[in-house]
């Protein structure tokens, strides 16, 4: 049998976190190169932020709203959307390198696909962070009040890394079937359906009609509790761990759904 | 010692197209073996399969003496692969292109700057190491994914219509670049191609594929020598065609050509240009121009095929020798 022995054949494939951090590094030197392919993730969330919190300013006056300050209430939601964006974002990235073929060079390097994976992961929880920090001060700048201090804006920083890293995987897993940027508009539609459907407007006992048990159900209405809780109160364990089991359960799921799709492009 | 790369009956359908139809492949330790072909033929998907990039759907293949499918990650390990469209991020730089290929390929950071800055220095690129890929030639752009694809110092290196689009010099440039890989570490190299000098010029043996079937394979000298008498070409006007064929037909034998083309194998080569001359003249034929070719590895793919291959190109100076201009 010929022996595949190369110089550099140590007997291992690339370390599966030297190429998940090296690849999310290459997708973090593509935005600094080209800050346009991420200004939208960033400035988008900023938009619905002041124009929900200016079209809606009453809102917060209804009662059932645990605040009556908007910014309190739409901040959180416009981060968590921000995040969501992150993580599609960096699909989108993979998107245009299956386009491009960039991405058979990586499917053709012995490195894990897993690793692969998670390099998109790794970069859309980074691109998170950028827009959790640049949202969150525009809220905190315009007004929006956290009761629940730092640990209040520790909730919200991990349920931003929790929906970037679902949204990444979601759109990962369309992006791998269909191979083009042209999964965008389904990306969307599901990313606004989950955020949407939810509290993300109003709190559970304002909501009425056939939305009402939607939004109770839907567990992305639990990241936003766990998102919100220091925007309108303290953090109480109570309002935390639904979130947790939120981010994990729908996580886990999307996992599966972009293993899968993985698995559509090598035999 | 297993072959390097060995497929056999090598299959891939795309729905009802059958891309690949049974090839078999045998490529010698330390050989650089031409896939020639036209578009379409069935090359780059064939590698595609070699490379793992691609389930076979029936037959089988090895690589560096690993399964394709079985043991991909194997495969993987021991191979490098230049694709025919170089997809390289054109944000990045040429360095930060190899550092990635090298942590791809687990080779330690200590050993991958210094192995990128050799590749870059031996493709002539360590002037432009730190600029942006976008920022490169066509050229530039292809040796920069010969260096990529060399990384890892692969058994086995497939390149997949490397010179595709390039400038001659380029080309000419690349090739020098194979020849001497494979010449001072003994790669074994698979070359896909649809040019018939750089098959003739790289390869030690070549494979022709056509329509996904490989339609003939050996040595090219001896490819060549199977088709025998060298070929006359005519070009005349489509009126004298007909005629041209008739006057010709005691020459020998009649070969695939081009629109307002005539050829033939000339039995008995140069001696025998006299008399096709006088014999094109008694028929009262005018004949545009008039070359004696030696049989080309075109030849060979049109005594097999029963056409020309598409942009067919000879090397320059070489085989065509113009016998006659003019009526």
């Amino acid at each position: 049998m010929t022996a595949a022995r190369t110089a550099f054949d140590h007997g291992v494939a690339g370390r599966p976190l030297a190429v998940a951090a090296a690849l999310a590094w290459r997708n973090l030197v593509g935005i600094r190169r080209v800050p346009a392919t991420f200004v939208p993730a960033v400035v988008m969330p900023v938009f619905f932020l002041i124009a929900f919190s200016g079209q809606y300013r009453g809102i917060v006056e209804i009662p059932g709203f645990a605040t009556d300050n908007v910014l309190s209430w739409y901040t959180p939601m416009a981060v968590l959307m921000g995040a969501s964006f992150a993580g599609v974002g960096t699909a989108f990235s993979v998107a245009r390198d299956l386009e491009t073929g960039f991405f058979d060079r990586l499917l053709l390097s012995p490195a894990a696909r897993g690793a692969i994976m998670c390099g998109s992961l790794l970069a859309g929880a980074a691109r998170g962070l950028i827009t959790f920090a640049l949202v969150t001060a525009v809220g905190l700048a315009g007004g929006a009040a956290v009761p629940g201090g730092v640990p209040g804006l520790v909730s919200l920083l991990i349920a931003a890394l929790g929906v970037a890293t679902v949204a990444g995987l979601w759109a990962l897993g369309l992006v791998y079937r269909i191979k083009s940027q042209s999964a965008g508009p389904v990306v969307q539609v599901g990313i606004f359906v989950g955020l949407f459907l939810t509290t993300a407007q109003a709190p559970l006992e304002v909501i009425t009609g056939w939305l009402h048990p939607v939004a109770r159900l839907n567990p992305v209405s639990q990241i936003l509790e766990l998102a919100r809780q220091g925007f309108l109160e303290g953090v109480a364990w109570s309002s935390t761990w639904p979130g947790l089991a939120a981010i994990g359960g729908l996580a886990a799921v999307m996992l599966v759904f972009a293993v899968r799709g993985m698995r559509t492009l090598t035999p | 010692m297993t072959a390097p790369i060995e497929a056999e009956g090598l299959v891939r359908r795309f729905g009802d197209l059958v891309a690949v139809d049974g090839v078999d492949l045998e490529v010698q330790p330390a050989e650089v073996f031409g896939f020639l072909g036209p578009n379409g033929a069935g090359k780059s998907t064939t590698v595609r399969m070699l490379t793992t990039l691609l389930k076979p759907t029936a037959g089988r293949a090895r690589v560096a003496g690993f399964d394709v499918v079985r043991e991909a990650g194997r495969v993987r390990r021991a191979i490098g692969v230049a694709l025919q469209d170089a997809a390289i991020d054109p944000l990045m730089t040429g360095t930060e292109l190899l550092r990635l290929q090298a942590v791809l390929h687990g080779i330690p950071r200590r050993h991958a700057d210094r192995r990128g800055a050799e590749l870059l220095e031996r493709v002539g690129l360590t002037a432009a190491a730190d600029r942006r890929v976008g920022t490169y030639s066509g050229g530039m752009r292809r040796r920069l994914d010969l260096a990529l694809s060399l990384v890892h110092e692969p058994e086995v290196l497939f390149l997949d219509e490397p010179t595709t689009g390039l400038d001659p010099m380029s080309r000419v440039a690349l090739w020098e670049e194979v020849r001497a890989l494979n010449q001072e570490r003994g790669t074994t190299v698979l070359l896909t191609t649809q040019y018939l000098e750089e098959a003739d010029q790289l390869a030690g043996r070549i494979a022709i594929i056509d329509y996904g079937r490989i339609v003939r394979q050996g040595e090219p000298r001896a490819l060549k020598s199977e088709v025998g008498a060298p070929t006359l070409l005519l070009a005349v006007d489509e009126a004298h065609h007909a005629a041209a064929v008739a006057a010709l037909a005691g020459f020998g034998e009649e070969r695939p050509a081009g629109p307002g083309e005539v050829a033939i194998g000339l039995e008995g080569g140069a001696a025998r240009v006299p008399d096709a001359v006088r014999a094109l003249d008694a028929a009262g034929i005018s004949v545009n121009h008039m070359e004696l070719n030696q049989p080309s590895l075109d030849d060979v793919f049109a005594e097999a095929t029963g056409r020309r291959l598409e942009g067919a190109e000879e090397p320059a100076g070489g085989g065509g020798t113009p016998a006659a201009t003019g009526g």
